[in-house]
């Protein structure tokens, strides 16, 4: 896809994408500031037709420098620029109408409202089992290219299992479906697939990876989000609850807002806005408006793409310059997401600022904070009470020092009993000079030491003032308490146990009791959530140049326009509730056609239209626009069900083709499916068949991260990322430190919505498979299991494991060759070790990391 | 759009097929060298990060005004800073200067031995950024933008040039801080994976631990390497039967190839990473005889091996030691003391070998310190204007360039922002960062965003 970009700006160019792409981002960069919409000056504007006549006949020699006049003032222009806009004057100047001011289902396919179309007639309508058929064959008749046979029993088994468990068949499961000879023996597998959780779980890893979703805030401190795997698990459930698309895009926006106490769904709908509430997001940064607004703007980036398919953040500092999204509709985005809560606190100048977190059961929080608040409450009491104390002991004892230590050393030194025994064992203990003093100078040895004492129990005394008023604040922002100063150490007479001690209050005793007994019958925290709130509502205005500084005109609450929000409804709180209907209205144009798109690149490796965050003028054109929009509207008609999507693609003969078609020369890029793609595995489907082929996947679902510890130094999540055997969707994932298997897989980055895996090829990868203590593990896994039953030939040990690992039957050929191989690794180790080995060898095959 | 296969497919169409498809498969490798838009100053770069930020004033930069009005009250309006309730006085550089070298560039005591490599020094002295927390500054010395996830220097170059040497990665990060960023800084972000940044350890392990396993997954720990080849070549013809049934995929060659590629990788990197090869000159001139230079000794050395075998762009990262809001005097003097004579060894091993010429060395923190004290023994961050210096490569040697005002505090002369280093950095390296971007989410992207000057002042 990359590689193709760059051809693409080597072919001839059709005269508006001419102008599109040499012409236009000249002028939006280079002639705007001065000759646009807000400023004409000169009476000049590079934004019409109308506004650049006056400019056209001179424009080649003012921007060559050669006249009176030099633009842009701010250098030339480079040649190839000239060039490219004096080509375009030549060619007549043609201006075609702008993506903003023109109208835009007139503009771009994909802004024009999802057509009604019926499926096309084609060649052979035998072979058209879904609807789906026919769409694709009529494009391959067009080609005159013959769709693939379909595929074996055990291919279509083994494509159809990890598509939706991300497991391979077990062996049992290949014994059913081969003997199972009725014309529904398919049917019986998608639906007993379709009802594991395992669906959910590998179904909702494709959604999380569109929810940027991670474990850690990412950005500069990366703190872990202690609540994420509950937004996690949420998904996970809404795709095996098969919950109807619509409620789950406006749940993830405002579920909230939706529901009231009691209701059933109440605690989903909280969970559901973590899609929100997770993003990456600074905490430190000091300027708060700007970090407030990089939130927002994460959430309009996130939000735009995943749903809609627009690059809307782009418009943060100027109207996008590719499709019609004015500035404006950013702002009218971003007043919605600056209404919401993001942030519990901002913080004290200096600090950190605290993310949000939501309880599930408000009711059981307040409780629950009430006796928090009496904890601290008691211990600021109880603090203040030792405070005063300690202050009394000071005044008191303070001036007594110097005789009780002159007085005890005079009593040593004499050989006689002292006053005190108490502090003359306290000062045998203390190196210093009273050890070596005289009778000359013990006065003033006692008295600097005396000075000593009282100094540091005076600067204990500060810090213990110091940490009181911290304890406070922290309190004020609820937030865990910094630890108490440690008192002065045993070298202090003031040291509790100390000569000096002074007898405690009795407050300082009952409230102590009272501390301590608020302290143990505190429950656990109840469960919270990573969530949004509705926060001050605010009237946003414009930040031209995103420059939050300098706002300008207020803009109201609403929806991008290119999508369909040209009429949008006036909004309460926040807005959320309203675009989250919005988005799944009937006046919406993307959001069904970005999530069919979405589950056919998840079914086949690609989606019909390629650039899947992107559907705008720079975006991919759809191989079969009819058929996306076919889907589309079949989708919503039948009450936005992604199973029901699933099953009308799996009953295809598309998705059951073979994976080999020897006439497909025509479409190398088969980007009209005359065969079905071939794909490399995710690192999770490899990870997880490993685990699953030796038998020790951890098959526990849904729950928590255990990741104790929050310093981003403490390698905690990257230990348990190694040691866990759960799937690997349930790997804790900072956005900070991605586990190193994942990244080498092309996991992504966990922080941007992503565009669908990449799949490269690359060295580190072989390195994991072939060196990875973890897969030599499940290797010899593997190899214990088909040697436990010695009631098996060597051979059908063989055929086993092709059977497992390959889900297919091996050739006689194979089976000869695999014998040999292991007869002669085991000369150079032993039976176990040749095994081990031969397990190792099927595990790294391209026949194994490829689904196909 | 086309896809990478569909281009191997239509492009061989009329050829010998099977060669032409191999053919492509390797010279499609996104890692392989790559022609630059101009002639290249420099071919590599080594990046000495001195994470926590140290201060410039007790440096590089000597401030005679700060001498005379030591412990008076700030006569300036500050910037935003971090630490605001503990602003105290007007505090000089605790460390006397004095000017070394042909050049007469002023150091401060602190560095005696890198004091001795002056004339090689090209000392920046009008550094700026945007952030006043360290996370924000690491992230924008490291990827330009802390608002935003985007790829690391490292990948970009990587990106732009490719790398001499197949055998080991290209960009390398030697024990990066897990914080502040942590692998955003090192990531390629939106360019693909094999951009990414290779981390050798970080900052918490010990060097000992991390040479047991430089890379991961480099080495097989239950088979040795002959059993490993009779192993892969099984893999390899069940690979090539496969393919053949397959019609050459060119995906199934390519996997085929990156198998062979990570074999070769183990067999030659582990090399580069014994660092315990070298002479006991060697080791002495780094400071590893040394239990305190031993640490970033081994960092600078192993920067050095790997230069020299191609490797495109190494960190080494002193980390996160240079905080220092309070306790200056002790801890500057400690972490100086840990880092300068494997600065200086490194900087003169790279001479000696010649190697100098095209490696561009620079050293820098994510921002400097302020003027005023924080609390009685420290001072706070300060990214409105710092100190880095560079070395080698393209760089005028023994140069002083820019200035910051009288107290330490702003940039006032040839102000390098942050992109502007980026764009200068690429520069040196035949790189347009006007022209070295990416397509990515419906635009270009590059390092330099929309900003970035070239400063061609400070070049040779």
């Amino acid at each position: 896809m990359r590689l193709g970009v760059l051809l693409l700006i080597a072919l001839p160019l059709l005269a508006d994408d001419f102008f599109e792409k040499k012409v236009r981002p000249v002028f939006a960069t280079k002639c705007q500031v001065c000759h646009g919409a807000k400023l004409q000056s000169g009476g000049i504007s590079f934004t019409t037709a109308d506004g650049f006549t006056k400019a056209k006949d001179k424009i080649v020699d003012v921007l060559s420098y050669t006249g009176k006049v030099k633009m842009p003032p701010g250098g030339k222009l480079n040649d190839e620029q000239i060039a490219d806009i004096g080509t375009w004057i030549a060619s007549g100047a043609a201006w075609p109408e702008t993506a903003v001011t023109k109208q835009p289902e007139q503009t771009h396919w994909a802004f024009r409202p999802v057509a009604k179309v019926a499926p096309p007639s084609v060649s052979d309508s035998k072979w058209v089992k879904s609807p789906i058929d026919a769409f694709i064959l009529a494009k391959l008749d067009e080609k005159k290219l013959k769709p693939a046979p379909p595929a074996s029993k055990l291919a279509l088994l083994r494509r159809v299992t990890f598509d939706l468990t991300g497991f391979p068949p077990s062996l049992e499961e290949i014994r059913a479906f081969e003997d199972d000879k009725s014309p529904t023996a398919y049917r019986k597998v998608v639906d007993r697939l379709m009802a594991s959780p395992r669906y959910g779980e590998q179904w909702g890893r494709h959604w999380l990876d569109v929810a940027r979703f991670a474990d850690s805030t990412g950005m500069d401190e990366d703190h872990i989000y202690p609540h994420s795997w509950r937004y996690r698990d949420y998904v996970v459930r809404a795709f095996n609850q098969d919950l109807p698309y619509n409620q789950f895009v406006r749940e993830q926006i405002a579920g909230d807002l939706m529901y009231h106490d009691g209701d059933a769904r109440r605690t989903e709908g909280i969970l559901a806005t973590g899609f929100l509430a997770l993003g990456a997001k600074p905490l430190a940064q000091q300027d708060r408006m700007k970090m407030i607004y990089d939130v927002v703007d994460e959430q309009i980036d996130s939000t735009s793409k995943a749903f809609l398919g627009l690059t809307v953040a782009c418009a943060r500092c100027h109207d996008h310059k590719f499709d019609p999204i004015p500035t404006k509709d950013y702002y009218g985005l971003a007043g919605i997401f600056a209404s919401t809560m993001s942030f519990r606190n901002l913080g004290r100048p200096g600090s950190v600022s605290y993310i949000n977190y939501v309880p599930l059961d408000t009711a059981e929080y307040g409780r629950y904070q009430a006796h928090r608040w009496r904890m601290y409450a008691t211990q600021l009491e109880l603090e203040e009470a030792m405070g005063e104390d300690y202050t009394r002991g000071l005044t008191l004892n303070g001036p007594k020092i110097h005789d009780a230590i002159a007085e005890a050393w005079k009593a040593k030194h004499d050989g006689v009993k002292p006053a005190s025994q108490r502090w003359l064992d306290w000062l045998e203990k203390q190196d210093g000079a009273w050890r070596t003093a005289s009778t000359e100078n013990i006065d003033k040895v006692a008295e600097d030491m005396a000075a000593a004492y009282n100094k540091a129990a005076q600067e204990w005394d500060t810090s213990i003032k110091h940490w009181r008023q911290e304890f406070a604040s922290e309190v004020a922002v609820d937030r865990d308490i910094a630890e108490r100063p440690k008192l002065p150490t045993e070298a202090n007479p003031f040291w509790p146990g100390g000569p000096l001690e002074t007898p405690q209050t009795s407050r300082v005793a009952f409230l102590r009791a009272e501390f301590e007994n608020l302290k143990k019958t505190l429950p656990p925290e109840p469960a919270m959530a990573s969530a949004v709130t509705d926060g001050v509502i605010v009237d946003q205005r414009v930040f031209p140049h995103g420059d939050h500084l300098n706002p300008s005109e207020p803009v109201s609450k609403h929806f991008p326009t290119a999508a369909g929000g040209a009429h949008s409804p006036a909004v309460t709180g926040s807005g959320r509730r309203e675009f989250a209907d919005w988005l799944v209205s009937p006046d919406n144009l993307l959001t069904a056609r970005v999530m069919v798109n979405r589950v056919w690149m998840w079914h086949f490796g690609e989606g019909l239209m390629r650039t899947p965050n992107n559907w705008g003028l720079m975006g991919d054109q759809p191989s079969h626009p009819k058929l996306l929009d076919y889907l589309a509207r079949t989708f919503v008609e039948g009450g936005w069900s992604i199973k029901s999507l699933h099953r009308q693609i799996l009953m295809s003969s598309v998705y059951q083709m073979d994976g080999r078609n020897p006439d497909s020369a025509a479409d190398p890029a088969n980007r009209l499916l005359s065969h079905f793609p071939r794909v490399r595995m995710s690192v999770e489907q490899i990870r997880d068949s490993f685990l699953a082929l030796d038998g020790t996947l951890d098959p526990e679902l849904g729950g928590p991260i255990k990741v104790k510890r929050m310093s981003p130094d403490e390698p905690d999540a990257k230990a348990e990322s190694e040691e866990t055997r759960r799937r690997t969707m349930y790997m804790p994932v900072r956005r900070g430190s991605v586990p190193v298997l994942l990244s080498t897989f092309d996991y992504g980055d966990a922080t941007t919505v992503s565009d669908g895996r990449a799949r490269t090829n690359v060295a580190p990868q072989a390195l994991f498979i072939m060196n990875s203590d973890f897969v030599a593990e499940r290797a010899k896994g593997i190899a214990q299991h088909l040697l436990r039953d010695e009631a098996f030939t060597d051979a059908a040990k063989v055929e086993r494991a092709y059977l497992m690992v390959l889900t297919r039957r091996s050739t006689p050929a194979e089976v000869d060759q695999a014998l040999s191989y292991i007869a002669s690794f085991t000369k150079k180790t032993n039976r176990e070790g040749a095994w081990q080995s031969f397990c190792h060898v099927l595990m790294s095959t391209n026949e194994f990391l490829y689904l196909n | 759009m086309p896809t990478r296969r569909s281009l191997l497919g239509g492009a061989a169409a009329g050829f010998g097929l099977l060669g032409l498809r191999g053919l492509l498969a390797d010279s499609l490798n996104p890692l392989a060298p790559k022609t630059t838009h101009f002639a290249p100053r420099a071919k590599r770069v080594i990046f000495l990060f001195m994470h926590g930020g140290p201060s410039s004033i007790d440096t590089f930069d000597p401030k005679p005004r700060l001498e005379r009005d030591h412990g008076k009250p700030v006569p300036f309006q500050r910037g935003l800073t971090f630490g605001e309730d503990s602003v105290r006085g007007l505090m000089k550089s605790l460390w006397p200067y004095q000017q070394h070298g042909q050049s007469g560039i002023a150091v401060s005591s602190l560095f005696p031995n890198v004091a001795t490599c002056a004339d090689d020094l090209c000392v920046v002295r009008s550094m700026v950024g945007d952030g006043v927390d360290h996370g924000a500054a690491l992230l924008q010395l490291h990827t330009g933008v802390f608002s935003f996830k985007r790829p690391s220097m490292g990948s970009w170059v990587l990106y732009g040039l490719g790398t001499e040497n197949q055998d080991l990665p290209g960009f390398i990060t030697i024990k990066p801080s897990l914080g502040h960023g942590g692998q955003n800084n090192w990531s390629s972000s939106f360019l693909p994976g094999h951009y990414q940044g290779t981390a050798i350890g970080n900052s918490g392990m010990k060097v000992v631990d991390i040479e047991k396993e430089p890379v991961p997954y480099l080495q097989s720990k239950g088979m040795n390497q002959e059993l490993q080849r009779y192993e892969l070549d099984m893999v390899q013809k069940m690979n090539r039967q496969h393919a053949l049934a397959n019609d050459h995929d060119p995906d199934l060659e390519a996997r085929i190839n990156a198998m062979e590629l990570g074999f070769r990788m183990q067999m030659q990197a582990p090399e580069a990473f014994q660092v315990e090869r070298e002479s006991p000159e060697t080791k002495k001139l780094y400071g590893l005889d040394n239990e305190k230079t031993q640490d970033f000794g081994w960092q600078c050395l192993l920067a050095r091996r790997l230069s020299e075998r191609g490797v495109r762009f190494v960190q080494c990262s002193h980390s996160y030691k240079w905080d220092q809001h309070s306790e200056l005097q002790k801890l500057h003097t400690q972490n100086a003391a840990e880092v300068d004579l494997p600065i200086a060894g490194l900087l003169k091993d790279l001479k000696g070998r010649g190697l100098m010429k095209d490696t561009l060395v620079i050293w820098g923190g994510e921002f400097g310190r302020t003027p005023w004290a924080q609390g009685a023994d420290g001072r706070d961050h300060n990214p409105y204007g710092y100190t880095i210096w560079m070395a080698g490569a393209g760089v005028k040697p023994g140069f002083v360039y820019g200035a910051t005002d009288d107290f330490g505090y702003h940039a006032v002369e040839n102000r390098m922002h942050i992109h502007d280093l980026h764009a200068t950095v690429l520069h040196l390296l035949g790189l347009d960062h006007e022209k070295l971007t990416y397509p990515y989410a419906g635009r270009n992207f590059r390092l330099t965003d929309v900003a970035g000057v070239v400063h061609k002042g400070i070049i040779a």
